[in-house]
């Protein structure tokens, strides 16, 4: 073990505690993922979601394609630090493996064999940043594994935008871990584009420590997405929040997989979710979140909610809303609706000379617009 | 009667020492069945049939992927499935100690209940209170028995509808029952008769005993209307661990059936409980129920919406107490057009209870104009006390609306203030807030029902206040 000179006794000794911890942490996902069996149908997780088909057919592409077909680019200010990761990284590989998943252990396992590319995203506490941060993920075939690190110091304030653009045929699995410190001010969203036969699979794992944290998806395109974000509080501090929001339109075979973790270790703070999916033709969307509030984390405050306009006849939606309360003097609620499209917002266009058509867009439209102005208002966060 | 053997505690729970005629032994074997089926003088179809069920629920799994974790507990080796104690009465209300007649008492269980209860009921068929109901109801040619005289008396009546809303297949627990069922109640209600009293199961003929594996089926035919309310107000078994009933409910065309559980079992007991309805076109089927007692209750009362503007309902009280898991909830199938269902469940959690909300909203393929709304409302009582929610909602197609909200609160430390300024006790104060906080829910039960309801949650709430 190196240890960092000019260390007191005590402090070396909390350095050597704290690296066994770590390494029996680690000895246990390791065990973790030896003893994960790809998801099948008594994996509640994969409620809905046909875990034979398209969990199968993820684990066959992991076996067929043995390196990653992508690329990645990243626009950054100078004083980010925004950076490449490559498999020598055995502390991100480390942060990685102690990732929560929602019943993908077994895929998330596969995904960490192949670990070496993706981006590491520093924000040196107090940095500002005012222009977005972009990160962009491109496959044009085969299968394409990055990983994404952002790590927000105290204080710092910063936009990131991850972009994934998958052509004809390809399949992106990508895991994000966002770390957030005390005072932080954190927006990530994910901008997802596919084409016809795509594949996405996004990990995400939110760590607050003290701060705020917006988290914004959408998917166009692809034929089939599985979405797993657990986000976690740990601090009491005032004003610790996370916002999960996710806007959806969908048209066409695709099939969109989302599950939610809302995890309040400690009381005091916040966290909302708000989905929403507009589903059209033979489109399908699951939305299966959970709020949980663990014991002695008093003082919560949850709310959840997933909207969903139908269509068509032949769309389908699933709702899963959770809650798990442990504690007391908590205010959480969930709600879930779906419905079709207001036939008197549809009159109301179409008796101005819109055709029914583009009434319907345009309604659509506004159901989700909703969502990316609530993501962007940083005041309504304060 | 040897009072050492019998014990009671504060919170309305009881119990005796047994002396049943009949007793099958542990484990569930061909042999079981065969002792049940000649105690009972079943047909053979009967038979055959508990035998197949049988080897159906050896091969079928525990459900121990979504199911709460105390499921696993269970030891089907360890349980009694058939206990009778034949038609001799074998207790008088004199032998009944006084600590279960001042509980019956408090909870204000009426007197020819309370007798029942207290495990006296088959001298209750000379009971003059109710000979007059029974003539009114042959008359109007409506058949009430026991499951065994209702399969072998009127087997034309009951046999097409036996196991066809829930059949032997549907999970390893009706597999069991059918299996192993006894006592329970079959009904047949004719065309357009409206039943204006509430049946229960303690006034009818030959009354067998409620079992652990009671099965019910009730079928309203075309516009009939009842009420039935099931009697396990109160704990009636002191080493049943299991208790696994099938009821079955079919409404015919513009039949409504009412149908109400107060379940107050001793906390030793396994209730899981399959209720399912099959309502046809206008037809209405409600369930209200009210689960305070039991270890794990698992209880998801189901209505099939089969004809166009079918109408279900669930009403739902759940009370956990330390060491008590309610994992209740309700589905609603609508697979019929304008189909329309409401669900309002609320849990209250005390001390390390824990209360769960478990549920399904399906709306199938092609079913326009369907509608439902669903409420679960939770309150916590203690730092410690639990609750979860876990609804499951799917719609296919564009021409439905479902929406479900659910909420956690707890009592308001300012509202007992007030209550305990007024010189309310602290636990009163409690109370008074629970109660209010169901006040609505109450009032859908039958009169003797609620006064009885309200008494069970405060005897429920007086030890836990600490």
């Amino acid at each position: 073990m190196n240890f960092p000179q000019n260390l007191s006794i005590e402090e070396a000794f909390a350095l050597a505690e704290a690296e066994a911890k770590l390494k029996q942490a680690l000895q246990e996902m390791q065990q973790r993922f030896d003893s994960a069996v790809l998801p099948n149908r008594y994996n509640e997780d994969w409620r809905f979601g046909q875990p034979k088909k398209y969990a199968g057919a993820l684990a066959e592409q992991f076996a067929a394609n043995t390196t990653n077909n992508g690329s990645v680019s990243i626009s950054a200010p100078q004083n980010v630090s925004a950076e490449r990761i490559s498999a020598e990284d055995a502390d991100l590989k480390e942060t990685l493996m102690l990732m929560p998943t929602i019943g993908s252990d077994a895929l998330l396992g596969m995904h960490i064999k192949r670990f070496g590319c993706g981006c590491c995203i520093m924000l040196e506490p107090d940095t500002v940043i005012d222009t977005p941060i972009t990160i962009t993920y491109e496959v044009s075939e085969g299968l394409y594994t990055p990983c994404t690190f952002i790590m927000a110091g105290a204080g710092a304030k910063a936009t990131i935008i991850e972009k994934h653009i998958c052509h004809h045929g390809a399949t992106i699995f990508c895991t994000r871990n966002i770390h957030v410190a005390q005072g932080a001010d954190i927006a990530v969203e994910l901008q997802e584009a596919g084409a016809e036969q795509t594949r996405a699979f996004n990990i995400t794992n939110i760590q607050n420590l003290g701060g705020k944290v917006r988290h914004l998806t959408g998917y166009t395109g692809h034929s089939w997405v599985r979405e797993e974000t657990v986000a976690e509080i740990y601090s009491a501090e005032e004003g610790t929040e996370i916002k999960l929001y996710s806007a959806n339109k969908l048209s066409g075979n695709a099939f969109l997989d989302q599950h939610t973790r809302q995890i309040h270790h400690v009381g005091g703070a916040g966290s909302d979710l708000l989905y929403k999916n507009v589903v059209d033709d033979h489109a399908t969307a699951i939305f299966a979140g959970n709020i949980y509030v663990a014991e002695g984390a008093h003082h919560t405050d949850a709310y959840q909610s997933n909207r969903n306009m139908l269509l068509s006849e032949n769309a389908t939606i699933h709702s899963l809303p959770g809650l798990e309360i442990l504690a007391d003097k908590v205010k959480c609620s969930h709600g879930s609706a779906s419905a079709p499209m207001d036939e008197e917002q549809l009159f109301y266009l179409c008796s101005r000379g819109i055709s029914r058509r583009d009434a319907q867009l345009l309604v659509a439209e506004g159901f989700l617009t909703d969502v990316r102005e609530r993501f962007q208002s940083r005041t309504e966060t304060s | 009667m040897d009072e050492s053997t019998f014990q009671i505690d504060t919170r309305g729970e009881f119990s005796f020492p047994e002396n049943h005629r009949f007793d099958a032994g542990f484990g569930l074997t061909e042999a079981t069945i065969d002792y049940i089926c000649d105690a009972k003088g079943e047909p053979d179809w009967v038979r055959q049939f508990r035998k197949d069920a049988l080897k159906r629920f050896h091969e079928m799994p525990m459900p121990t992927h979504w199911a709460p974790e105390g499921i696993k507990d269970l030891d089907f080796d360890k349980i009694r499935y058939y206990l009778a104690h034949g038609t001799a009465p074998y207790k008088s209300w004199e032998d009944v100690p006084d600590d279960v007649k001042r509980t019956f008492e408090r909870l204000g269980v009426p007197e020819q209940e309370r007798a029942f209860l207290a495990g006296v009921d088959a001298q209750y068929d000379s009971e003059t209170a109710y000979n007059s109901m029974r003539e009114e109801l042959s008359k109007q040619g409506v058949i009430f028995v026991n499951s065994t005289e209702g399969l072998r008396e009127y087997e034309h009546i009951f046999r097409p509808w036996f196991g066809k809303v829930i059949p032997v297949n549907d999970n390893k627990f009706s597999a069991l029952n059918h299996a192993a069922f006894s006592g329970g109640s079959f009904i047949y209600v004719p065309k357009g008769v409206k039943l204006t009293q509430p049946l229960q199961a303690y006034f009818r003929i030959n009354s067998e005993s409620m079992g652990q594996f009671e099965r019910t089926l009730i079928i309203a035919d075309e516009g009939a209307e009842l009420m039935y309310m099931e009697g396990c107000t109160a704990p009636k078994y002191d080493t049943a661990t299991l208790h696994s009933g099938v009821v079955e409910l079919v409404a015919l065309k513009g039949a409504k059936i009412q149908y109400v559980t107060v379940q107050n079992w001793a906390t030793n007991v396994y209730n899981l409980v399959i209720q399912r309805g099959l309502a046809m076109e206008d037809a209405e089927i409600r369930w209200i129920d009210c689960n305070i007692g039991s270890g794990l209750t698992m209880k998801y009362p189901a209505v099939v919406l089969k004809g166009r503007r079918a109408r279900g309902e669930v009403v739902s009280i759940s009370l956990a107490h330390d060491g008590q898991l309610q994992d209740t909830g309700a589905r609603m199938i609508h697979a019929a057009p304008e189909t329309t269902s409401n669900i309002v469940a609320k849990s209250i959690s005390i001390g390390k209870g824990r209360a769960s909300y478990r549920g399904e909203v399906n709306v199938l393929k092609g079913m326009p104009g369907c509608k439902n709304n669903t409420e679960c409302d939770a309150l916590l009582i203690n730092a410690n006390s639990r609750t979860d929610t876990y609804p499951a909602i799917s719609v296919h197609g564009n021409a439905s609306a479902v929406q479900h909200e659910a909420s956690v609160s707890q009592v308001d430390e300012e509202m007992l203030f007030y209550m305990q300024q007024r010189g309310l006790t602290r636990a009163q104060a409690m109370s008074l807030a629970v109660n209010g906080f169901i006040n609505d829910l109450v009032k859908e039960f039958p009169m003797e029902y609620s006064v009885e309801l309200r008494r069970l949650i405060d005897l429920e709430m007086e030890d836990s206040i600490g």
